[in-house]
């Protein structure tokens, strides 16, 4: 019976021998953890310290080597005002080859003064005056536990504060945390507590929290504990802050706005730069394209010379001068002039060999004089400068009477220059008002032309050519050349409807030497300028 | 300084309610709050600090009864509330009688302020018994004799004894006061 008990028990024993060399176990490393911080933290021996109101512990650190036995070392002790007292000593083996000499005093009481005395073979080796309420060493906060609280940024750090009795209020803790993957963090402490909200954290971050506690020591003190172990928590994600959010929906609504606005007041100059208009000629000839479906011969047909002449794209070949036409080309033998077509041709090829450009068009207008540039390159016609060479090679190898040269007046324009070398327009200016009708016919669009004479040298050859042109060739239909004097020259231009500056040739033998070439407009109109416009400029020979 | 000086009219204040109290005793309002004892303590700290530091004019003249500061947690938490409050109020007094004695003996001005800031304290601390509803304290007809006493025979000791009362039994009377208690249940 009694043996059938025994071995019923003997498995509760072995679990009790079990659970208590595990607590021993357990006690002693608490105990060296404890006794490490001491010999970092107290410099003075033997080192002592409070577990709780009940157990104080006093021990100190000896080299392996210089270290006798335990019997060779005496611990006493003694309260204020009692007789002494001999505490039995342990050996505890420690880190680094050295031992621990451990008194763990049975008797404890606090607010008195407690005197410590080791000897080593009667001889003092160490003496300590201490209080033990000031000597407080306790075990890390317990249950140390981390949560979220529901707001960005924030965690709820809870423990379990060390179970001693009126020492509550006067226990201070410090809150350790970090981002799991940093080796810096902050340190939060509070008093009489065991809680702590931790604010101003990183969203959606993995922190580590770590508790340790102290005394406040205004009537217990101590060391700071061992950290408790770490315990890990994410903070919440990062969530869009709903004033944030509608604020940015605000702002950029409100540059949206700003941007339409701007495109919109520059809607013209955008629209107009994005999609330019093609120009189309459909405006200068009216009806060309309506009516008569692109025929231009129809068209030419059937609408009056105005028309024709008022367009700007008209080759200037077709264009009737309204230059008076002083004498036929001297392709035609009666006349006394120099023999033109060939200088003139020559003219003409050495502008074409020079500037490309052979046809220039002289049109009496107030702002001539201004006028330096041609439009040259647009009134380009290969086509007719082919066949007035011809012509002019023609004629030169057989005259025709002056009556047959309307084929020549009909199409090409004729201008007379005097020989007069001064450079005084308005002289010149006056003498050619005499012997042109041209000058009459300008005159009579004075009014007109001085009103845009800034625009004469511009593309506006509607309001140029077609105007002078409107009249001259229906008025001068076969007027033939009428020489001045050997001084005159002659060229056969073309009227390009742009009123233009060129050199004149000063005497008719000069004309093969004539440089023809454009200048650059310059919309610059003398006050005193008659609407006739035929410069006299000194020919610059450049043979 | 500005700080000693608020602590002293706080003790005043107490003093002067204590005097002016009306004839019919009315319950006064528990004070529970320990951070007037810690201010108390601070203050015996930096007196028994300045005393360690004094050479000349600073000794008592006679050995004085203090009462014993020893603070077995066991031991106290089997006394009752009567003894305790008895054991506090008599050390309260032998600590008065004590500090007064030194002060008919102290030269040094500085110490003589430290001694009338320990002596007002108290008195404060015995005015704040009386709102805790401990019995009217009867001080003995003289302080030999007295069971639970030490002797000191310097102004060091009396100053250390003094801080130790206070951080010691003062402070567990106030912190375990059943009127306390039921303030916070």
């Amino acid at each position: 019976m009694t043996c059938d008990r025994l071995v019923r028990l003997a498995p509760l024993y072995l679990m009790l021998c079990a659970a208590g060399a595990a607590g021993i176990v357990q006690g002693a490393q608490d105990f060296k953890r404890k006794a490490s911080i001491l010999l970092k933290e107290e410099p003075k021996n033997p080192k002592c310290f409070a577990e709780s109101k009940k157990d104080f512990v006093c021990f100190w650190e000896e080299d392996e080597e210089r270290a006798g036995s335990v019997d060779q070392y005496s611990f006493t002790y003694a309260y204020q005002n009692e007789k002494n007292s001999t505490c039995p000593l342990e050996v505890l083996p420690s880190a680094g080859g050295k031992k621990l000499f451990v008194c763990h005093l049975n008797r404890v009481q606090m607010f008195v003064q407690l005197d410590v005395q080791v000897q080593r073979e009667g001889v003092q080796i160490y003496n300590r005056s201490l209080l033990i309420e000031l000597l407080f060493l306790l075990d890390p906060p317990k249950s140390v536990t981390v949560s979220t609280t529901g707001h960005q940024g924030q965690l709820n750090v809870s423990w379990v504060p060390p179970s001693l009795k009126y020492m509550d209020d006067s226990m201070i803790y410090e809150v350790l945390y970090a981002p799991a993957d940093s080796d810096f963090g902050q340190v939060e402490l509070i008093q009489a507590c065991s809680e702590m909200i931790l604010r101003g954290l990183e969203a959606g971050t993995m922190y580590q929290v770590q508790v340790r506690v102290n005394l406040d020591g205004i009537t217990y003190d101590g060391y700071w504990s061992a950290w408790s172990d770490p315990v890990f928590t994410e903070t919440l994600p990062a969530e869009l802050d709903p004033l944030v959010v509608s604020l940015t929906v605000i702002v950029s609504f409100i540059l949206v706005l700003l941007c339409l606005a701007m495109l919109l007041s520059h809607q013209r100059f955008l629209i107009k730069k994005l999609w330019p208009v093609i120009p189309t000629p459909d405006s200068k000839f009216q009806g060309l394209f309506t009516v008569y479906g692109g025929d231009f011969q129809e068209w030419l047909g059937q609408t009056s010379g105005s028309l024709w002449l008022t367009s700007p794209f008209i080759l200037p070949e077709e264009c009737p001068s309204p230059l008076e036409v002083l004498s036929e080309f001297n392709l035609c033998p009666p006349l006394s002039s120099p023999p033109l077509p060939p200088k003139a041709s020559k003219a003409l090829t050495r502008g074409r060999n020079e500037d490309g450009v052979l046809k220039k068009g002289l049109l009496g207008r107030e702002s001539v004089d201004g006028v330096d540039t041609v439009q040259t390159n647009g009134w380009r016609t290969p086509l007719h400068d082919d066949w007035l060479l011809d012509r002019l090679r023609e004629f030169q190898q057989h005259p025709v009477p002056t009556s047959q040269c309307s084929l020549l007046e009909s199409q090409d324009t004729y201008i007379s220059l005097t020989g007069n070398k001064h450079t005084e327009g308005e002289h010149m200016e006056d003498t050619l008002e005499e012997t042109s009708p041209l000058g009459v016919l300008f005159a009579s669009r004075k009014t007109t032309l001085s009103e845009s004479h800034s625009d004469l040298g511009s593309v506006q050859p509607s309001s140029g050519c077609g105007n002078l042109s409107s009249q001259s060739s229906f008025e001068y239909p076969n007027h033939a050349w009428i020489a001045r004097d050997p001084g005159y020259t002659y060229m056969a231009v073309a009227d390009s409807g742009v009123s233009m500056d060129y050199s004149p040739m000063s005497r008719a033998d000069d004309i093969g030497k004539v440089v023809i070439y454009a200048n650059d407009y310059k919309n610059d109109v003398p006050p005193h300028r008659r609407p006739f416009l035929v410069r006299q400029y000194p020919v610059d020979d450049d043979d | 300084m500005l700080r000693k000086t608020c602590r002293g009219l706080f003790a005043l204040l107490l003093l002067v309610l204590e005097w002016t109290r009306p004839g019919l005793p009315s319950p006064l309002r528990p004070i529970c709050d320990l951070r007037v004892l810690n201010h108390f303590i601070q203050e015996a700290r930096d007196a028994e600090v300045a005393m360690k530091s004094c050479r000349e004019g600073c000794s008592l003249t006679e050995a004085v009864s203090v009462p014993q500061t020893t603070v077995n947690f066991e031991d106290w938490e089997k006394k009752n509330a009567m003894a305790q409050a008895q054991e506090v109020q008599t050390g309260l007094w032998l600590l008065q009688q004590a500090l007064g004695l030194l002060r008919t003996s102290m030269t040094d001005a500085e110490l003589n302020g430290h001694i009338d800031t320990a002596t007002r304290n108290l008195h404060s601390i015995t005015a704040v018994l009386r709102t805790l509803n401990f019995p009217e304290y009867t001080p003995p007809a003289s302080t030999a004799g007295l069971e639970g006493t030490w002797s000191a025979s310097s102004a060091a000791e009396l100053l250390q004894v003094h801080l130790n009362f206070l951080r010691g039994k003062v402070r567990l009377l106030l912190l375990d006061a059943q009127a306390c208690q039921q303030d916070v249940s």
